[in-house]
Formats: C-alpha cells, structure tokens, sequence
C-alpha cells in the first residue's frame, strides 16, 4: 500500500518490493529510526508515536498525491509507525520510484519533509514506570468544565529533528 | 436547544489538560473557538503555552483564526506542534 499509519513493525524490503516497477530508473528509499538521543533524564531507550490518525492518513494521501504530480513518481511509499518504538527500530519509510534520480530524490525529500511539517504525528521521550492513565490515546472523556487533577508529567517533548 | 462539543487533546496538549478528550456544554447559539479557548486557558492554565502555538480543528478541517463557531456535536481537535519522522 502507498500510505500506512500502523503499529506494527515496518519493512524496509517490503517497501523496495512496492516499489518496484521497470519504467523507473530512480528509486530512493528513506528510513527514519529511533536514535539514543540523550535528555535530561538520561538515554532516549524509546519513543511514543501518537497521531491524528483521520487527518494523519489524509494528509499522508495528499502528500502521496502531489509527490505524482509535482515530481512524476510512478510510485510512492509512505509508511509511518505509531506507539512505542525501541532504539533502532524503523519509525518512518518513505520511498519514491521515478524515471530519473533527480526526481527520485527531491520527491522523497518533500514527502519527508511533509511529514515533519504537515503531518499531525508526535513523538515523545519514553518514560518506564510512568502513570499508565496518560498513555491512552485520546477518544475517551471527561467531563469539564473543571480544573485538571494535576499529575506528573509522564514523558518529554522531543523537539523535532 | 443547548448541546456540547467535544475536545481532542494529542501529545503535550493532553499531558498538560491531564485528560485526552474534554466534552463541553454550549449555549444554543455554540461557541467561538476564541471564547473555548480562553475558558480552556482560564480553567487549565497549563495548557496556556501549547495552546499560543497550536492548530486547530473542527470535524478533521484545519481552522484559520478563532472567528469560527463550533455547535452541538462538534469535535475540535487540538494539535501542537507536530514532530513525526
């Protein structure tokens, strides 16, 4: 599939697989991983991906849609993984087959780029042992108004890269 | 008649609010997305910050200024800064 927004592990050599196609003489592959950042609480051991998941995949479509128009990809994929990943695994693949490498590369670096900018993903520092009530995506309620219950901050922000 | 409208909260937004989805009651005319904001920003202050910088949106489409009006079972969705990659 072109566009993926998913929890489980993303394949690198499945995503060179969608590619494929013998029109194209250009094909380049971006893989993002989680790296062992340092914070003030010590080594990043992992990140937690959350998204707007209805305006995520829209986006992802858009992006995929102009990656055709504006640099002639001939395919494109554009896969992103949420929840909590581990230093070293796969966070993002972006993938573009073109008939030239000129194209090929520019399409990948604006779906990339895209994605930082215009895409509603977060991600943030890991923290074990944290209040299990923060981890929930949103979807469930509570009623306001009323003061928040403070509580313990559960993770830090990451500032984008 | 009155109704509510339902609040989103991702990342820092919702760590900061401590909840991931606020419903709240309006009036039969709705509410400007200025007015819930300053009532959000009044009843948790936390949020203040991440609200100055943060995007909005209404039924999944991104909202310019905060003249807006949100009605009975309107969901607003509260993005901060995004960070995916």
């Amino acid at each position: 599939m072109e566009v993926e927004l998913t929890r489980r592990r993303l394949d690198v050599a499945r995503a060179y697989r969608e590619l494929e196609d013998p029109e194209s003489g250009g094909v380049v592959v971006f893989v993002g991983r989680v790296r062992p950042d340092r914070s003030e609480r010590g080594t990043v051991a992992a990140l937690w991906y959350e998204a707007d998941e209805r305006m995520a995949t829209e986006r992802f479509h858009s992006l995929v849609q102009q990656a055709h128009v504006r640099y002639q990809a001939r395919r494109v994929v554009l896969w992103h993984r949420l929840g909590k990943l581990g230093v070293g695994e796969v966070s993002v693949v972006v993938g573009v087959a073109a008939g030239h490498r000129a194209e090929a590369f520019r399409g990948a670096r604006f779906l990339i780029e895209g994605v930082k900018k215009r895409v509603p993903i977060w991600k943030s520092d890991w923290t074990p042992g944290a209040p299990e009530t923060l981890r929930r995506p949103a979807g469930r309620s509570t009623r306001g108004p009323g003061p928040a219950t403070p509580r313990r901050p559960r993770r830090n922000l990451v500032r984008p890269s | 008649m009155a109704g509510s409208v339902r609040i989103r909260l991702y990342a820092t937004a919702r760590e900061a609010a401590g909840a991931a989805t606020i419903r709240r009651p309006i009036g039969p005319s709705g509410i400007s997305l200025r007015e819930l904001l300053q009532e959000l920003g009044t009843e948790r202050p936390g949020l203040l910050p991440i609200l100055r910088h943060a995007r909005f949106a209404r039924n999944g489409t991104y909202l310019r200024g905060t003249r807006a009006r949100l009605h009975d079972g309107d969901e607003l969705a509260v993005h901060p800064p995004y960070s995916g990659g």
